[in-house]
């Protein structure tokens, strides 16, 4: 192919047929035009005139333009020309793909693997021998045949970390092992990562290299935090660019437990500035329920920042035994605590009594002794369901006889009566200090001060379960503090006071600490890396590249230390974590990250990674000579006086030329719910991808079809419903078959949507895939139709049961193949308390319709039917296939009789017993 | 569809032509104040011209006595001399008429046969006896001669450029040609000179389309008559317009110098130009002409 001007031409020889143009403007100048008749009585005044030049008037010299430029398109038509030509990078031997596959790059996954897709076709016809190497995930290069690599492309993800320090050696060993020399493609996703430039360097030692990478700017956002009332947003980007405005949404459960979007907020970034900031005030309730940040429109893990314990601020009751004084604030006994909680809790001011019915999430008792029984009874309550009781001792606690003869229920231990005083005036022996924590202990990994001394304490009763209940105690083995766990909550009892009199525990940092420990005090600030001495935190929910939320699975726990202070990367994964009560969020991007663009040499070709598909241009450059011939005919007939002819010409080519648009033709909204209504019509989700339309219409004809023959369900033909327009209500059964481009539908559709599940429909969900990444995990379809079906209200599902009414509906089914077979069909979850009733095959299951189906067996394209009845896609293969579409059929058949006879095939099972007892 | 029906349906065509026609010409002559054309000196008529002393001669009975009463002289009434004329038209029918320039003027038939009519209803009114040259439509008075004219108007002629009509002239009367005068002009001669020897005189207007007068057209151009008989191609147009303006000039002098020698008046009249107008020239023209 010959590229000129950025065109290029498959038959660049017919261009010369462009040097004929200034003949045929000689020729057509020459040429007269048709003489135009007019009709002029007074002719005979001109009879015998002669003409003094023998040349008559030119032809218009715009009409003569029209001609050549219609014959220019022709000509150059003819020479097939094609826009974005495909540059023949005509390099030869391996070609290494190298991926950051970074959270960067995330958001524009998909036209990067259609890049690389795009290099894999060219390869491949070039016979070079590809691989690919993920940076973030470095496997030694297997040279493999493009076609080879193509097939697993979808396979290709991106991680939620940039390369890491340990991966770059991992990378360089890897290539040191390919023997032979290779070109470089780099697809960059912008960022620079520690080892870039020895990465650079060792690839360049080896070949060419060219790097692609995208214009736009990367983005993310950083971990927010909360400072002076109000959080903190703050998102980055690599390039200073032009002023640009983000839009920033907060998200989190509504009341009611569905995620929605709490907040939206915009941003600004200034010209030239890399970092945007935003404080967000807002009310501690909804504060409380966010738990991720994102950037609107982005979707890579490094536009997600998740929220833990530390945008939460714990509601505290604070309750003394005695009332302060008014003057001594420093007397108080809450003095301590009121100054470590206040950076990081609310208050809640009140008696008992007042408070409880608040929930907090911690209650302080400071030397309260005794509770009345009702106070008692609603506090050990509170507890059960996962409150936490904190208490401290006190000369009023040692006093009373509370716990000592039998265990309260709101103290860990019992307690010995009047307690101890050592290392006072009037007492034997020195004050004691801490003993170590033990490793069973919340307090574990904890650095005690050695100015820390008790001086006074409250002592536990050597009870049996003791020794359990210990979580720290004195250098001589009295327990210092004890807990116990209570329904879901815990009380813990410290058993010197809560302020300095007792004891100097609460003067020091050590306090703050243990408060933190025991999740009181929410470490608002960032933690540090001594407080997290010693713990270990169980990874709950990861993300990954794409800012999707995934259960953690079976991944280990993490030491604190290496949480808070390492590198995100393959064994420390950006989520949520947990230890106990406490829940830790660990981002993608620390607090203090800066996104550094990657800096290549001079001598790195660097590419822009739009993708260009090339456009034949022949088909335009044609249709256009034919529009500018027509006009040419028009003009002609106009010049000659014939416009008569012309405007019924110009009527005609008008018809001709207006493409009939179906869309346009739409009938109104009743003619819809006519013709969707006069019979039972089922219906599909248009998806805008016309062939996977026309398969799901050709399939559900084929059900319908199908329907007639067995029977007695005589659907009309089926509709394509749009989601955004029509009306869902009519339809027992909607079929969506899952497209990764598929637009997201409105609020306003799923709301629909919504009401159509309610109100007993039912939507079979198909992601066409034959689910072969297992159940959503990793391929597109899936993860599309996880997108699709996030905001409906869908129960929690399961594999179709042995005993499910689907898999007898009208014909005993084991499984339900599609053009795909074995992969399991999910259907709404059997209530907990089903059980099978002694006698009877089958359980008592839901009473309703199943509102969701979901499957990636491509059900429609095994029903699918061409107007003549003959299938339109094959299955399987000879015998096997056939009856592997029957029972696709027969998938369908009982799919239809599900909805809409309900569980009637059920309650069928019980007639012989009714039988039975009516003495027939 | 037989022979009848289309002979049918084109009679009620024409007569349905008829009443426009004829209203519109009623209407034109509306606008002009019309009366018998006094001949300005006693004679028969029924206006009272003056009282003059009574003669010998003068024979009793044309006394009047009324006036003689007063006084002891007896008069005489004398009325003014009316006489009615026999006015002839010719209108010419031929294809060549049969052309307007643009949609939004009238063909050239079509402003003269409604110029004839007019100035037919006003000659009727004032008391003229009024009908064709030649001898299909002799002169008479009244309104059923004009209900004829329009009839004989009606009917298109199939040839370009007609002839003036010239045979059976009534002496003395007076005549009225209407046409575009670009045919032959032997025969407007030939007509011309005869009408003069036997002393009829008249008004000859020529009737044109204002792009005969402007001729505005250019490019490779066959020109040719309505009727198909005169053809002209030309490779440029517009070189042709000076020669065509001086030939068309020439043939209007021509045409005024025919009319100079036969005691003739000669009107020029542009299909663009108001009806109303050319309407008060003519009656001018042959109520100048009974002077």
């Amino acid at each position: 192919m010959t590229v000129l001007v950025g065109i290029g031409f498959t038959v660049p020889w017919v261009l010369l047929g462009l040097l004929t143009l200034p003949i045929l403007w000689l020729i057509l100048r020459a040429v007269p035009p048709a003489p135009i008749r007019r009709l002029f009585p007074a002719v005979t005044l001109l009879l015998g005139l002669k003409d003094d030049e023998s040349v008559s008037d030119r032809t218009p010299w715009w009409l003569l333009l029209l001609r050549m430029l219609a014959a220019a398109a022709i000509i150059i038509g003819l020479a097939g020309p094609v826009l974005n030509p495909s540059r023949d990078e005509t390099g030869s031997g391996p070609l290494l793909l190298v991926l950051d596959a970074s959270w960067a790059g995330a958001t524009r996954w998909s036209s990067t693997l259609d890049q690389i897709d795009a290099q894999l076709t060219e390869a491949g016809r070039a016979g070079r021998p590809v691989s690919i190497l993920r940076l973030t995930e470095p496997e030694p290069p297997v040279f493999q045949a493009a076609e080879a690599w193509r097939g697993r492309l979808p396979g290709l993800t991106p991680m939620p970390w940039q390369p890491t320090e340990a991966q770059i050696p991992q990378t360089l060993a890897a290539l040191e092992q390919v023997e032979d020399g290779f070109d470089t493609h780099w697809f960059s996703d912008q960022l620079a990562f520690e080892g870039h430039d020895r990465l650079v360097s060792a690839l360049q030692g080896r070949g060419e290299v060219i790097v692609y990478q995208s214009t736009a700017s990367a983005t993310a956002i950083l971990p927010a935090t909360y400072q002076d009332g109000a959080i903190q947003l703050r998102v980055l980007r690599a390039n200073p660019g032009p002023a640009e405005s983000v839009t920033v949404l907060a998200q989190g459960r509504d009341p009611v437990g569905a995620m929605r979007v709490l907040q939206s907020t915009s941003l600004e970034f200034e010209s030239g500035s890399t970092q945007a900031q935003i404080d967000l005030a807002l009310p501690s309730e909804l504060r409380a329920r966010i738990t991720r940040f994102e950037l609107q429109g982005q979707r890579s893990a490094g536009a997600v920042t998740l929220t833990d314990d530390s945008l939460r601020r714990r509601e505290v009751a604070l309750i003394a035994g005695t009332l302060n004084r008014e003057g001594l604030e420093l007397l108080s006994p809450l003095h301590y605590l009121t100054q470590v909680l206040i950076p990081t809790a609310d208050f809640v001011e009140g008696g008992l009594t007042e408070v409880l019915p608040a929930n907090p999430d911690v209650i302080v008792l400071a030397d309260v002794a005794r509770l009345s029984d009702s106070e008692q009874a609603e506090v050990i309550e509170w507890v059960e369901q996962g409150g936490l009781l904190l208490r401290f001792a006190g000369p009023r606690m040692a006093a009373s006889d509370l716990g000592r003869d039998e265990e309260d229920d709101l103290l860990p231990v019992r307690l010995r009566s009047g307690g101890r005083s050592v290392g006072g005036a009037m007492s034997w022996g020195e004050a004691k200090g801490l003993a170590p924590f033990s490793e069973n202990s919340p307090f574990y990994g904890l650095t005690i001060p050695e100015d820390v001394t008790v001086t006074t304490q409250v002592m536990a009763q050597p009870d049996p379960n003791l020794a359990d209940r210990v979580i720290a105690s004195l250098s001589d083995g009295t327990p210092l503090v004890t807990r116990k766990p209570l329904g879901l909550g815990q009380v813990v009892l410290f058993h010197v006071t809560a302020d300095a009199e007792w004891s100097s525990l609460p003067l020091s940092g050590l306090f703050v600490e243990m408060l933190d420990r025991l999740a009181v005090a929410s470490a608002a600030k960032s933690r540090q890396e001594a407080q997290m001495q010693g713990t270990v935190w169980e990874p709950v929910q990861i993300l990954d590249g794409f800012g999707t939320l995934t259960d953690a699975g079976t991944l280990a726990g993490v030491d604190g230390v290496e949480l808070v202070s390492g590198q995100i990367g393959p064994d420390l994964r950006p989520g949520l974590y947990e230890s106990g009560k406490q829940k830790l969020a660990r981002n993608v991007l620390a607090e203090d990250a800066v996104l550094t663009p990657a800096v290549w040499p001079a001598d790195v070709p660097i590419r822009g990674q739009d993708i260009t598909t090339e456009t034949p241009l022949a088909g335009l450059l044609l249709s256009l000579a034919l529009v500018l011939l027509t006009i040419d005919v028009i003009a002609s007939l106009a010049l000659s006086g014939r416009l008569g002819l012309a405007r019924a010409a110009a009527v005609m080519l008008g018809a001709l030329l207006v493409v009939p648009d179906a869309q346009a033709q739409t009938p109104d909204d009743t003619d819809f719910a006519l013709n969707a209504t006069q019979e039972l019509v089922l219906a599909h989700v248009l998806t805008g991808d016309a062939q996977v339309d026309d398969i799901a219409l050709a399939g559900l004809r084929g059900l319908v079809q199908t329907l007639h023959y067995r029977t007695s369900v005589e659907p009309a033909e089926p509709i394509g419903v749009d989601l955004e327009r029509d009306e869902l209500a009519f339809f027992p059964l909607l079929y969506w078959p899952i497209t990764t481009d598929q637009p997201q539908p409105s609020a306003e559709a799923y709301a629909k949507l919504n009401a159509y599940l309610r109100s007993g429909g039912m939507i079979l969900f198909d992601t066409r895939d034959a689910d072969i990444a297992g159940f959503g995990a990793s391929s597109p379809n899936g993860r599309k139709l996880q997108q699709l079906a996030a905001p409906l209200n869908i129960p929690s599902l399961e594999p179709v049961p042995r005993d499910h009414v689907l898999t007898r509906a009208f014909y005993l089914l084991q499984d339900f193949p599609g053009r795909y077979s074995g992969t399991e069909v999910w259907v709404e979850a059997a209530p907990p308390n089903a059980e099978q009733i002694e006698g009877m095959p089958f359980r008592n299951l839901n009473d309703n319709v199943t509102p969701v189906v979901i499957g990636g067996n491509d059900w429609a394209g095994a029903w699918a039917v061409d107007r003549n009845g003959q299938s339109l896609l094959p299955v399987g293969r000879g015998y096997a296939g056939e009856r592997q579409r029957e029972l696709a059929h027969r998938f369908g058949v009982n799919l239809v009789m599900h909805v809409l006879t309900g569980n009637y095939k059920s309650d069928q099972v019980h007639v012989p017993a009714l039988l039975d007892r009516l003495g027939q | 569809m037989n022979a009848a029906q289309t002979l049918r349906e084109r009679s009620e065509a024409e007569a349905s032509r008829l009443p426009p026609l004829l209203a519109r010409a009623e209407h034109l002559a509306g606008t002009v104040l019309l009366g018998d054309h006094g001949r300005r000196r006693s004679g028969l008529g029924d206006d009272f011209w003056q009282y003059r002393p009574a003669q010998i001669g003068d024979s009793r009975r044309m006394i009047d006595h009324r006036r003689s009463a007063r006084g002891d002289q007896q008069f005489v009434r004398e009325r003014e001399w009316q006489i009615a004329q026999s006015i002839m038209l010719w209108v010419d029918q031929g294809a060549s008429m049969r052309f307007a320039s643009d949609k939004t003027l009238p063909t050239k038939i079509d402003r003269a046969r409604l110029l004839g009519l007019a100035t037919a209803i006003l000659l009727v009114r004032g008391g003229e006896r009024v009908g064709l040259t030649g001898t299909t439509l002799p002169p008479r008075r009244g309104n059923a001669q004009i209900i004829r004219l329009a009839q004989a108007w009606s009917e298109d002629a199939q040839t370009d450029y007609a002839p003036p009509e010239h045979r059976a002239m009534i002496p003395h009367a007076r005549a009225v040609f209407i046409s575009d005068f670009l045919g032959p002009l032997d025969e407007v001669e030939l007509a011309l000179t005869k009408a003069a020897d036997r002393g009829v005189r008249g008004v000859l207007m020529q009737l044109l389309d204002p792009s005969e007068e402007s001729f505005p057209y250019s490019g490779r151009t066959v020109f040719e008559s309505v009727g198909g008989t005169a053809r002209h191609e030309t490779l440029k147009a517009a070189d042709l317009r000076d020669r065509y303006l001086d030939r068309l000039a020439r043939r209007k002098d021509a045409l005024s110098h025919l009319c100079r020698a036969t005691g003739w008046q000669m009107g020029l009249h542009h299909t663009g130009d108001s009806a109303q107008s050319a309407l008060l020239w003519l009656y001018r023209a042959l109520d100048g002409g009974a002077q």
